[in-house]
């Protein structure tokens, strides 16, 4: 009776046409690595420790009862509020990462075709990579819960907060993850299929609302009336539009939290929970429906899969036509520079769907010129600023991606060992691999570039910024590219190459400010001063800090003395003023440091490439 | 020209290389053979600088591998056991690529690989998406590679493993030709009668150990298999029977099918003489060839450690 009552339960918990045997694979896989284990404990501890020493902080204080307990609820806020931001990205990373190889992994392990000739079903093969990951991330949350619960004393926070915010998480990651798998089944290179994904979701989240937005402002007036589309817009229906979107909604949440009573921005999360699920539902549906298709025709070695019978048809008159000359390309240079440069530079599953992509994105990048232009906000060095947040952000991703990525998928296609045989020498094989990794990301510092040096002409923005941020890019590149390569070349598998690269930025220049004003919090002689000098040496404020000191239309036109840097502040960060020279020193002693750790990173994985060949 | 002295390789508890000792001539064909896990591939990876032993050296050419990795590169050629091919290029492209990669001149590369497609027999293949060849073909390709630096030391393993017997008989005829060139080619394979025909020396590897040295004519009395051949004659066996039995080196004639089991006396070997007399009495000799099957039996006992 007992028995049966639970296997019931069992088999509606884990329903067996859902799951499966490879949901219990996934499992059993991930529960042998010592890994997870590990990393979970030093996320725990960090999280221990960082609400410890706020706690300590707070607790020091001795005086009036009533301000200590709002000073403790005011902690408590910020506190949950931290975590759950944190969580709320670096979740989405985790399981786009970890999901990015979930078909690739099958492909090279030549185990996707023996999947294929079991009775297993397409649904279960996409359904078990996801929960798996699911599970994995869902416990992430769920073991950092009893800390949130414990902040609660501090006061303040209801429980509905932290269960929403776990749930809206939740249902965030799911569909990340989904978009990646979905993403992952047509390319078997994971670099693609990381910043594939994060493009199909900025754009998502970001960019299609941004430019309603600025429909709204701007084609409503105008064409409203005569199309009548005054009514689409209408506060209702651009609420349900918000609700299609995650970030917004942990903010909504967590500004009703912060300050209850308000009205603030309409947001219902059981609502938002449901439209996500049903979204990674559609997606989900639609992956297990390719899946079977494309991982044959991987299987059967008819690689290219989107590029359909076209490709094939190709190839084969390729095959039977005489030998002809001129056809193929001759290795010139560098061998390793060669092999690197050699793939498209805009890669694409093939060349039609990429320049469409691209098409695509620079027009929607055009729509934004021309509604900033449209409403004299191009003058504005709030503009520029956040426009080179914009392409710094990307670049930092890209790079990263592109960096880890370069060693790990050698690995994985098993040509590591026939490079490595070869009398190339390391260093040799890794500058082709850095090379590769920088011309990557050639196209997005290019539009920064375009960027700066368009409104350096109009007038908009001090030439001195291009030099400026020629040294922020400069050693961001260094310094990314050296730590993305070492991690490539110490471990065997691309996702763990990638989230450790993105682990040393995230610690860097998330965790590193929050424990900086945490120390500036408790201590006494070096009241805030730490985080100010560590915030100094962050890409994200120093491009904030060059653009808003040299952007806009008043700064544009200036005379060199009269440059003055950081007294406007867009991150809600502010300094003391000081002038160019100061800034350029900021600069120059940034990048010596950074660039001297990356190429310490650079020799690490010199040291490393011989090892873990596979 | 490969010289292997108390090589031992271990992860972890695991001993995978046990103080192998191996010595092979130059323009040899050595036979690397053992049961799956044995160490060979460990062996090879230590020889072509791919992995560090825990002890011992090993000298290619004279060249300590642990020390002059680089040079020890370009006079080996290594095809693994598992390859990739890169899947973005053409044939051409690819072995192009590995020609620039050791350091070979612009000017002379176009040369090299149609010299070395010509070879292989893949002219036909020259501008194919390397993804898009059969295993064969790769195989062959792999090969190709290999050949690309015109090093004096092949190191292959299990070139032959999935090949149907067409390709691998295509395999062993390049092999054949390579040893003409004048390489020394050091091949692994877990199975023994793939090899016997072109090795001129072979190893033994069982749990990293080498369990025998020698040439294919020393190793057949160890393995228990000597004096057995098939002779199958045309028309009546029964004169062949009679006319066998009388030869004094002659145990046993056995009817086994359509073909005659003939054993030798202890420590005779009488192929020639077989030949001859059967010829000589008239009758129309078929084949006549060593028990094959039986090579294999007695490596499997062999690797199990029951005859020594
Ligand atoms: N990188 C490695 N890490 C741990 N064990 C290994 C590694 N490579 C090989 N082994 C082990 O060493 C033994 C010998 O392997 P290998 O040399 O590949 O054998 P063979 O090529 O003869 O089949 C096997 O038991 C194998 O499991
Ligand atoms: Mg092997």
């Amino acid at each position: 009776m007992i028995a049966s009552v639970k296997k019931t339960f069992l088999s509606m918990v884990r329903p067996k046409w859902l799951t499966g045997p490879i949901f219990e694979k996934e499992l059993r896989v991930s529960s042998r690595r010592r890994r997870n284990y590990v990393l979970r404990f030093f996320y725990i501890l960090l999280l221990t420790i960082f609400v410890g020493m706020v706690w300590l902080s707070v607790a020091e204080y001795q005086g009036d009862v009533t301000y200590q307990r709002s000073r403790m609820a005011a902690a408590g806020k910020e506190i949950v509020m931290t975590i759950v931001f944190f969580q709320f990205i670096a979740t989405q990373v985790l399981a786009i990462v970890m999901l990015s190889t979930a078909i690739s992994d099958e492909v090279y392990h030549r185990t996707l075709g023996l999947l294929m000739t079991t009775p297993i079903t397409s649904l279960q093969v996409v359904m078990g990579k996801v929960l798996s990951k699911l599970l994995q991330l869902g416990l992430l949350l769920a073991i950092t819960l009893p800390m949130l619960a414990v902040v609660r004393i501090f006061g303040g926070i209801p429980w509905g907060y932290l269960l929403s915010s776990f749930c809206v998480t939740l249902t965030a990651v799911l569909f990340a993850g989904s978009v990646s798998l979905l993403i992952s089944i047509n390319n078997r290179r994971a670099y693609a299929v990381i910043i594939r994904t994060g493009f199909v979701l900025l754009s998502f989240y970001l960019i299609i609302p941004l430019i309603l937005a600025a429909l709204m402002g701007y084609l409503v007036p105008l064409f409203g009336p005569i199309l009548n589309v005054r009514g689409f817009f209408s506060p209702w229906r651009w609420a349900l539009l918000a609700h299609l979107n995650p970030f917004y909604g942990i903010m909504a949440n967590t500004e009703r939290m912060m300050s209850p009573g308000t009205r603030g921005m309409p947001f219902i999360w059981p609502v938002h929970c449901l439209v996500m699920l049903g979204l990674s539902a559609l997606v989900l549906t639609w992956s297990a429906k390719i899946v079977r298709r494309v991982a044959l025709r991987q299987v059967t070695g008819q690689l290219d899969p989107s590029a359909g019978g076209l490709k094939v048809g190709r190839k084969r008159c390729r095959d039977s036509a005489p030998v002809a000359e001129g056809r193929v390309k001759r290795v010139i240079g560098p061998a390793v520079v060669w092999k690197e440069l050699r793939a498209p530079l805009i890669q694409g599953v093939d060349h039609r769907n990429s320049y469409i992509g691209l098409a695509a994105t620079l027009g929607m990048l055009l729509l934004t010129y021309i509604t900033g232009y449209l409403d004299r906000s191009l003058r504005e060095e709030f503009w520029h600023v956040s426009y080179g947040l914009l392409f710094v952000f990307i670049g930092i991703i890209v790079a990263t991606v592109f960096s880890a990525t370069r060693i790990t998928t050698e690995k994985e296609a098993q040509t590591w060992s026939l490079l490595l045989a070869t009398p190339l020498e390391d260093r040799d094989i890794l500058l082709g691999k850095a090379v590769s990794a920088f011309r990557r990301c050639l196209p997005i510092w290019g539009l920064l570039a375009g960027h700066v040096i368009l409104f350096v002409l109009v007038g908009y923005i001090h030439p001195i910024a291009i030099f400026h941020l020629a040294i922020l890019v400069t050693w961001l590149t260094c310094f990314v590219t050296g730590t993305g390569l070492y991690f490539s070349a110490r471990f065997a598998r691309t996702t763990s190459a990638v989230l450790a690269s993105f682990g040393v930025m995230l610690s860097l220049w998330a965790v590193g400010p929050v424990l900086a004003g945490l120390l500036d919090l408790m201590g006494g002689s070096i009241r805030g001063g730490l985080l100010t000098k560590y915030m100094l040496i962050h890409p994200a404020i120093q491009t904030q800090l060059i653009l808003a000191g040299a952007g806009g239309a008043a700064n544009g036109r200036a005379a060199l003395a009269e440059l003055q840097y950081g007294e406007r502040s867009v991150l809600g960060f502010s300094l003391e003023e000081f002038g160019l020279s100061d800034m350029t020193f900021i600069l120059t002693v940034t990048a010596l440091a950074y660039v001297g750790t990356g190429i310490l990173f650079f020799f690490g994985a010199k040291r490393r490439l011989r090892r873990n060949i596979v | 020209m490969i010289e292997i002295k108390k090589l031992t390789k271990n992860f972890g508890s695991l001993i995978a290389v046990d103080h192998l000792d191996l010595f092979i001539g130059a323009g040899d064909i050595f036979g690397f053979i053992g049961p799956n896990g044995a160490g060979k591939t460990t062996t090879m990876r230590i020889l072509v600088t791919l992995m560090e032993p825990t002890s011992g050296i090993a000298f290619i050419d004279g060249l300590d591998v642990t020390r002059k990795g680089k040079e020890v590169r370009r006079r080996v050629g290594y095809m693994p056991d598992f390859m990739g091919v890169y899947d973005d290029l053409k044939v051409f492209e690819y072995l192009e690529f590995f020609a620039a990669a050791f350091g070979i001149e612009y000017r002379k590369r176009k040369a090299i690989v149609d010299g070395v497609l010509e070879l292989t027999d893949l002219v036909s293949k020259r501008n194919a998406q390397v993804d898009s060849l059969s295993r064969g073909m790769q195989q062959r390709l792999g090969l190709a590679r290999v050949l690309i630096h015109d090093p004096k030391v092949l190191i292959l393993d299990e070139p032959a493993s999935g090949l149907d017997p067409r390709a691998r008989i295509e395999i062993r005829e390049l092999l054949r030709e390579l040893k003409k060139m004048g390489k020394t080619i050091m091949i692994s394979s877990h199975i023994l009668s793939e090899l016997e025909e072109i090795c001129d020396r072979i190893g033994i590897i069982e749990h990293g150990q080498l369990v025998f040295g020698g040439t294919m004519d020393e190793i057949r009395p160890r393995l228990g298999i000597q004096g057995k051949v098939r002779v199958k004659v045309l028309g009546d066996s029964a004169r062949a029977t009679e006319l066998l039995t009388a030869l004094p080196q002659i145990h046993q004639v056995e009817t086994v099918g359509d073909y005659l089991s003939v054993t030798f006396r202890e420590g005779e070997q009488a192929d020639g003489v077989i030949a001859r007399t059967l010829v000589n009495g008239g009758v129309d000799l078929v084949y006549l060839q060593p028990e094959q099957l039986k090579l294999d039996d007695a490596f499997l006992k062999l690797t199990k450690g029951i005859v020594h």
